[in-house]
């Protein structure tokens, strides 16, 4: 039979079948408008790629802002529970379908980027091994301080990770699923960065322990991540609300203990112990961090707090999440302040002076880039000195 | 070993030996299944009567940075192809026109099926306990958002460079009028997304991929290649790649429950009723996409029903987890029946209901209605005739005042909603299994069309309240509907939706249908 295409013939290619096509084909085009999307309201001037791609993929019924569906949901869970509704969070908005990522990443240009950052590790530490650099790091550093304390740090990163599940499952929007995916994506590939560093030591300094086992002790038992561990642990599994769970972790505990710890201790401290090695990789989480830092506050100062209708409420409602977040993020804080007895003093970097410039440093972008958008007053000098009482 | 020493270890290694070393995505996933720690706490959001292994594996082992490289090599390949050669060609202009239309379905409902398993595997990546496992769900939120960004390329693509971009540049605002989303929903939202964790497994991996992922993801590319369309194949074989995780996903959520005692109470009823819920839709209406969305057909679908539902995943693939305790679906022999007249009882209604779409669709050409006879022996006696009978009163015709709708109310065939599955069906005018059971209950009356729905619906009816297109559109008139559900093109009055795909015939307006004046009516108030 004629129109039954057998051996895998091709439209495209088979001259018979192509012409029979091109002779249906209309003259001209049916339709004018080719912009996919063409109704979406772009974010910058005109609509770009990402938002084609990504606005209104997910079907939102009306009754929840910004949807364009109608109805109910065809199936629920058992008992009734809608598979979305407006009550898994606090948060209100005229537009759950706003949020963009600022670099406006699709999934392409989001593994393109780690594709590239993955090729360019390999090819560092091939030269750093090659180039004997890891002689000059000091051993209690190398082997107490990143083998056992930036260990234990990678759990911290793995919780945080694990906070973005539910996130992905209950948020509202297609581009906050998206984007929240993504920046959880990231948390965990801090923690396979760190153990990543790990156990290339142990493949060029024999002896070296790339086990999880006292890292992990270090977390679960030990002084220094008691407050940290708990902190993660609630934000991970103690918080339901998708939106309190993306703000106590990446605009309050993130933003302030991550940056402290990653960027203030072990970036910093590196270098002065002959340590080169771990600033690729911190500096790579720093890249993540900025990029999330982006996101986030997109959702909820761009978004949320700048909502026409609810831009007051859920400034109060994160004002009152910050109040309920930050003292928990001091004592992660303080009770990390016990590493520095840990490591050999150096003056004026490891010293008291030196860790309190340190906090300001934290203390002082947090405030400005995370709690003055949302209006909340915060006394960084009593936060400051709380957490130096940690000092050993 | 002393810290000393191990530095002089380091510096007398380097001496002997100065070859650069890296480090492994291999090396760094083995330290994985330790990377999480017992707490109070520690439990999942989302309910489920089974209980997930601790310490169950996953096969692909892939750190964050490793499966960033492996996808975007793949995805330099396929857009490069798109945005180079398959351009260059024009491909999008080759393609046969009833295959353009169906490509603004398949790819926008495809579209949503992946958007939802983006929400679904997050929660199963909550719900495992096991480090591994919660990697390979992972894995898949991070294909699923690819895989949504892929089948809007589609769209995209077609919008920019093909013969009618109308349908392909609005789905997502205009999809929702018509009969077929309900029920799209059930099976690639809700389904996957809301109940309990495992059985929303079942539905996406062990049923959605592993059984109707192959009619749908590969066997699509054929009948687009057989219709000129190369675009299709190009993104959605690329796609494919990714689905074999998904599967292993689907059978390492079976291998975590297996020895748990829910296990044997429950699976089998679950794995039962997933199956029901995704061939009730899946089965008519791949088959339809497939047979009568397009001009140069590739094989009956109840061929390709057979080898990949029955015989490749209802028997190899149900088979390797035997030793689970997982049997064979019990509806699986009421879903053959379906496979071979359910997609011919459904095309007879979505044609009939066609400006409620977002695409063209047409009535079978001469030589079709000669493949379809040949296939289907009977086929002629029960649709032919009806198709041939529409055509002559003008159907295609915006002057000739008719809608194939006239022809179910002047015959007395009154055109139900399954309340479980959304799919609607005429009893009295159908070759397949469809009849017709009518329930009360609240004051309120449901239709279905099948006793395994009808028994989910019986066990858990608040699980199925959602509102039909009666109900929702009730005593409203049709152009009304569809105006204001966007259906119409960007001159403000010609649809979206025609009933051909004629080149030089006429295009239907908003005026067009007003004339005629239908309104929504619920068939269950008559009874
Ligand atoms: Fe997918
Ligand atoms: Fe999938």
């Amino acid at each position: 039979m004629s129109i039954e295409v057998s051996g895998g013939k091709r439209g495209l290619t088979d001259p018979v079948i192509a012409a029979q096509i091109l002779a249906a084909i209309p003259d001209k085009p049916l339709e004018t408008q080719r912009k996919m999307n063409y109704f979406v309201t772009p974010r910058g001037r005109r609509l770009n790629e990402y938002e084609v791609l990504c606005c209104y993929t997910q079907p939102t019924p009306d009754w929840i802002a910004g949807g364009l569906d109608w109805g109910d949901w065809t199936q629920k869970f058992h008992g009734g529970r809608p598979s979305w509704s407006n009550e898994s969070t606090e948060m209100r908005t005229t537009d759950w379908h706003k949020h963009r990522d600022p670099a406006f990443r699709w999934h392409y240009l989001y593994v393109k980027d780690k594709a590239e950052e993955w090729r360019y590790t390999d090819r560092f530490l091939k030269a750093y091994s090659a180039d004997g650099h890891v002689r000059s790091i000091d051993p209690v550093w190398r082997d107490e301080v990143l083998g056992d304390y930036l260990g234990a740090f990678g759990f911290s990163e793995y919780g945080l990770f694990n906070s973005h599940s539910s996130v992905t499952r209950d948020c509202l929007g297609d581009t906050i699923r998206m984007s929240t995916a993504m920046i959880g994506l990231d948390k965990v590939d801090n923690a396979q960065m760190i153990q990543a560093e790990r156990t290339f030591l142990a493949k060029i300094v024999p002896g070296f322990n790339e086990s999880t086992d006292i890292p992990k002790a270090e977390w679960t038992k030990g002084q220094i991540y008691k407050g940290a561990r708990e902190t993660v642990e609630d934000i991970w599994q103690a918080t339901y609300d998708w939106n309190e769970i993306l703000f106590s972790g990446h605009m309050i505990y993130d933003p302030l203990f991550g940056q402290f710890v990653r960027r203030e201790f072990f970036l910093r401290l590196s270098a002065y112990y002959g340590d080169n090695l771990t600033p690729f990789f911190i500096n790579q989480m720093q890249l993540y961090h900025s990029q999330t830092k982006g996101i986030t506050t997109d959702m909820f100062h761009t978004c949320l707090s700048a909502d026409t209708e609810f831009g007051e409420y859920n400034d109060r409602l994160m004002r009152a999440w910050s109040d309920k977040w930050l003292p928990r993020t001091v004592n992660a804080l303080k009770d990390f302040m016990g590493i520095f007895a840990k490591i050999p003093e150096i003056k004026g970097v490891t010293s008291k002076d030196a860790i309190q410039a340190a906090l300001e440093r934290v203390f002082e972008d947090w405030e400005r880039d995370y709690a003055a958008p949302i209006g909340y007053k915060v006394d960084t000098a009593a936060h400051i000195k709380t957490i130096l009482t940690g000092l050993k | 070993m002393a810290i000393s020493t191990a530095t002089k270890a380091a510096t007398d290694a380097l001496a002997v030996n100065r070859a650069p070393v890296s480090v492994g995505a291999q090396e760094v996933h083995k330290w994985m299944q330790s990377f999480t720690w017992d707490f109070d706490k520690n439990r999942t959001k989302y309910s489920t009567k089974y209980k997930m292994a601790n310490d169950t594996k996953e096969q692909f082992k892939l750190i964050a940075k490793e499966y960033a490289r492996m996808e975007s090599v793949k995805d330099e390949r396929q857009f490069g192809s798109l945005q180079d050669v398959l351009t260059r060609v024009d491909a999008a202009n080759r393609v046969h026109p009833k295959w353009n239309e169906s490509m603004k379905v398949i790819s926008n409902f495809l579209e949503v099926g992946e958007y939802n398993a983006i929400a679904a595997t997050g929660m199963l990546w909550d719900s495992a306990s096991a480090p591994e496992q919660k990697n390979g769900y992972l894995g898949q939120v991070m294909d699923e958002i690819r895989h949504t960004n892929q089948c809007a390329y589609i769209n995209y693509y077609f919008a920019k460079q093909g013969q009618d971009a109308a349908g392909h540049n609005d789905a997502r605002r205009t999809r929702a009028i018509g009969p077929l989303w309900k029920g799209m929903k059930r099976v690639f939202a809700d389904g996957f997304i809301s109940g309990d964790a495992v059985e929303c497994s079942i539905n996406l991996q062990l049923v959605g991929e592993a059984c109707f992922t192959n009619p749908l993801i590969v066997a699509v590319t054929e009948w687009a290649s057989a219709n000129g369309d190369e675009m299709t194949p190009t993104v959605f074989l690329s796609i494919e790649t990714d689905e074999l995780r998904h599967m292993a996903n689907g059978y390492q959520t079976i291998v975590s429950i297996a020895n748990d005692e829910a296990a044997s109470k429950y699976l089998n009823t679950d794995l039962n009723n997933a199956f029901w819920t995704q061939q009730k839709y899946f089965t008519p209406v791949l088959g339809m996409m497939f047979e009568y969305g397009s001009h140069f057909k590739v094989e009956p679908w109840v061929k390709t029903w057979n080898r990949w539902v029955y015989e490749d995943w209802g028997g190899i693939w149900i088979g390797r987890l035997g030793k689970y305790g997982v049997e064979s679906p019990a509806s699986l022999r009421d879903a053959k029946k379906d496979a071979y007249w359910a997609h011919h009882d459904l095309f007879l209604l979505a044609y009939a209901m066609w400006p409620t779409g977002f695409f063209r669709v047409s009535l079978p050409t001469a030589e079709e209605a000669e493949w379809y006879e040949a296939n289907y022996p009977g086929w002629y006696e029960m649709y032919g005739k009806v198709y041939e009978e529409w055509r002559a009163r003008g159907c295609e015709d915006p002057n000739s005042g008719f809608l194939p709708l006239q022809w179910f109310a002047e015959n007395n065939h009154p055109i139900y909603i399954d309340r479980v599955s959304q799919v609607p069906f005429c009893p009295s005018y159908c070759k397949g299994a469809s009849t017709l059971r009518v329930l009360e209950s609240n004051g309120k009356k449901h239709s279905f069309s099948d006793p395994w729905g009808e028994r989910m619906w019986l066990s858990e009816p608040e699980r199925y309240e959602c509102q039909n297109i009666y109900e929702q559109y009730e005593g409203r008139e049709l152009s009304e509907v569809v105006a204001e559900g966007h259906g119409v093109r960007s001159d403000g009055f010609t649809l979206i939706s025609q009933p051909h795909t004629n080149k030089d015939g006429k295009l239907w307006t908003l005026d067009d249908i007003k004339k005629i004046g239908c309104v929504f009516t619920d068939p269950l108030k008559a009874l």
